[in-house]
């Protein structure tokens, strides 16, 4: 590969990162996130419009469908952007509904998502902590993200040994919803297919594409948090004085700090690369087994690192009106959506290929 | 439960342990409040008042404390029993900073006229106190204070800030640790004051937690004016009064109980899940279980000291670690067994055993509240150890 694409793909990379700034200050101010947590529908349906106007939700898809034909190297960059500043949109959960529209050839809500005027939800899972999609008619499908602001659900179901997908109006459906420590909230669907529109007969393949996808972009999204708590807590290190010292300079702390940046490194690396294969064509089992090696990091090397933080702060860190703690909430809500770290590492031995020695 | 009589207060301390135990159950089923039983949060006044009523109608409310100033006067060893019946049977704390710190302070350094003012009206709940020690800038390093109190005339004038002042929005009363001597050494320049919260100048402003409940407060003081006989003690002796208080009640903050009710809950959790007879989880399970049952053999090595009338070195800090940690790795277990569910912000299916989320954040705080882990494994490893530094 000769040196010039690759600048194109990091000033790619770049420019999607700034962007982001649109939505998710640099300077990690969090007053919007604060005054959307706990009140329905728990994001802003402004900002996810203008997600939209920005190409963000259709950012994978191609170009001939309205997509901005990108790669998951920026994709993940940007997941990252906006889980340093916490934004609650829920982009992901739309990107993969995207995803599934595009497959089934451009239809059904598909351009008025991609400009943000709706959000779509795919209501896919029946069971907590899996990748599977059984299709199960008439079973409720649990655990929608942000289900309180659906407008269309898309809903797989199984007939003929295929997943068929079929659309739904959020406003002819029953819905129940439950808060989550985040200040967003979790939907159960029970779905009424009698309601809505078959849009395809075999949905399977791109779904599961589009779970690992998501999966992906969730331990991105991670990253950023623990990037950012990992930077206000070194911000506090460097600065809170006990015992006459600044208590950075406290060798117990510094080790235990290093060990937080290490957790961070190894999950950017995990990230990066399963992104990187999958930019170039991993597929099947390779696809799988870099998704889930990331996603087991990430989800692990959230809790870890914001708890830690959380701890490294004392006192303080423990208040809700101090920031770190939205970063341990929020990884406590996605650290096992798309699958727990559990789930990924059983994939990951049942698909991986053999160790490299 | 078969009638056990439940005999005078004056005469608990003379019954022996296993009787005594009966006698608490007993005490306990016939007079806590069903609804009361294992609060998910720390309650505030108007929530245990009743109970707190209820042990002052039945003489039970300050084991401690001698029975000539009210109190039952029981034995450490009893107060142990005591406390593991509470635990066990799920007792909510009461506003107890009177019973527990500042009623064994006045006894034990206060004069004549301020054992007979203040004694009485903790014991019948007309004076709720709180506890004003750490600051914004004081936590770990609690001698660095800098709330001082300064003499005017007949006044101590009170200026500063005060955190983490529990339940403050409930007192009536405040303790404080304030700097008389800004010249001496920080730790003895100190004094210990007794301050009305009534009085002009204080301010008391919540701080939510990360549980979103209101238990602490900041409590401001601007030239509050404090009657100089409320000084406890000897001038600038305020540290080694509050240090000498914290006596063999520190072996409670590593009781095994919330290690032990974390772990029943994760048991439930895993049968909810559909993970508990995975060999996997079993391992991991045992693990936990085991330190737990480490944990409760290391904790009973101490209750014997005490039993046996010794008092506690500074190896305890042990207990608080290990238990604080292990309530975490369970805590920790439920979040990563629990799926989705594990980011809810209300129990799963409405059911209080399965509040996943909510025991995971209550164990946050345990490491760093009581002498954070930090601060007990300075202590380990110096004042145990006896490594340089």
């Amino acid at each position: 590969m000769s040196a010039a694409p690759m600048d194109d793909r990091a000033e790619s990379i770049r420019m999607i990162r700034d962007s982001a700034a649109a939505v998710a200050p640099p300077g990690g101010e969090l007053k919007r996130v604060r005054d959307l947590r706990f009140q329905d529908p728990g994001f802003d349906a402004g900002v996810f419009r203008q997600m939209g106007e920005m190409g963000w939700i259709g950012l994978r898809l191609p170009e001939a469908l309205g997509g901005a034909g990108l790669g998951l190297g920026e994709a993940c960059a940007l997941a990252e952007e906006l889980g340093a500043g916490l934004v609650p949109e829920p982009l992901i959960p739309a990107m993969l509904s995207a995803g599934l529209l595009a497959a089934a050839g451009g239809k059904g809500a598909l351009p008025v998502l991609l400009a943000g005027e709706v959000v779509v939800l795919t209501a896919w899972q029946e069971h907590p902590d899996t990748l599977e999609v059984p299709g199960t008619p008439d079973a409720s499908r649990r655990f929608l993200p942000m289900a309180a602001g659906a407008d269309f659900f898309l809903v797989p179901q199984q007939e003929g040994g295929r997943l068929a997908l079929y659309e739904l109006s959020a406003a002819r459906s029953a819905v129940t919803v439950e808060r989550t420590q985040d200040g967003g909230n979790l939907g159960m669907l029970t779905p009424n297919l009698r309601e809505a529109t078959k849009l395809a007969d075999d949905i399977g393949p791109a779904l599961a594409e589009a779970l690992d996808e998501a999966a992906l972009l969730t331990g991105a999204y991670l990253l950023g948090g623990m990037e950012r708590a990992f930077a206000m807590t070194l911000d506090y290190l460097r600065t809170r004085q006990q015992f006459g010292r600044i208590i950075g300079t406290f060798q117990a702390l510094q080790h235990r700090a290093a060990d937080v940046k290490m957790q961070i490194a190894l999950t950017r690396a995990s990230i990066e690369s399963a992104a990187a294969a999958l930019d170039a064509g991993a597929s099947g089992d390779a696809r799988r087994a870099a998704v889930s090696r990331a996603k087991a990091r990430a989800a692990d090397a959230a809790m870890r690192v914001t708890r830690e933080c959380i701890q490294l702060h004392g006192g303080i860190g423990y208040t809700d009106q101090y920031d770190v703690g939205l970063y341990l909430r929020k990884a406590m809500v996605l650290t096992n959506q798309y699958g727990s770290a559990a789930l990924h590492r059983r994939r990951f031995m049942a698909v991986s290929p053999k160790v490299e020695e | 439960m078969d009638a056990i009589r439940i005999p005078a207060p004056q005469e608990l301390d003379g019954l022996d342990d296993e009787h005594f135990r009966q006698v608490v159950r007993a005490f306990l089923h016939e007079n806590y409040p069903e609804e009361l039983r294992n609060p998910p949060k720390r309650l505030h006044w108007s929530e245990n008042r009743p109970w707190y009523m209820k042990l002052a109608e039945k003489g039970w409310l300050c084991p401690g404390w001698p029975k000539e100033y009210g109190g039952l006067g029981l034995s450490p060893a009893k107060q142990i029993i005591l406390t593991e019946e509470y635990e066990r049977y799920g007792v909510a704390r009461t506003n107890d900073h009177g019973i527990v710190m500042l009623g064994p302070l006045v006894i034990k350094y206060g004069t004549e006229a301020q054992k007979r003012f203040f004694l009485p009206k903790i014991l019948t709940g007309e004076h709720i106190w709180c506890q004003g020690y750490s600051e914004p800038n004081a936590g770990s390093d609690l001698a660095a204070l800098r709330t001082e109190a300064v003499l005017d005339g007949d006044h101590y004038v009170v200026n500063g800030q005060k955190i983490w002042t529990t339940l403050a929005m409930d007192a009536n009363w405040i303790f404080l640790l304030v700097r008389t001597d800004k010249q001496a050494k920080k730790q003895e320049g100190i004094s210990f004051l007794l301050v009305d919260m009534k009085t002009p100048g204080i301010t008391v402003r919540p701080i939510i937690n990360l549980e979103m409940h209101d238990e602490f407060c900041e409590t401001f003081f601007d030239n509050v004016r404090v009657p100089k006989e409320n000084l406890v003690g000897q001038l600038n002796k305020g540290w080694d009064m509050a240090k000498a208080l914290l006596g063999f009640e520190r072996i409670f903050l590593g009781s095994p109980r919330q290690s032990g009710y974390a772990l029943s809950r994760l048991k439930l959790l895993a049968e909810r899940m559909g993970c508990w007879e995975d060999a996997e989880f079993q391992d991991r399970y045992a693990r936990l279980r085991l330190e737990f049952e480490d944990l409760k053999a290391l904790f009973g090595v101490y209750v014997e000291k005490l039993k046996r009338g010794e008092s506690l070195g500074p190896d305890v800090s042990m207990l608080k670690v290990i238990q604080t940690e292990l309530f975490q790795k369970i805590t920790d277990c439920m979040l990563e067994i629990a799926g989705e569910n594990a980011g809810l912000l209300e129990p799963m299916e409405g059911n209080r055993d399965l509040n996943i989320g909510g025991l995971f954040i209550q164990a946050r705080p345990a490491s760093i509240y009581g002498g954070s882990n930090e601060i007990q494994r300075n202590i380990l490893s110096k004042n145990v150890l006896g490594l340089p530094g």
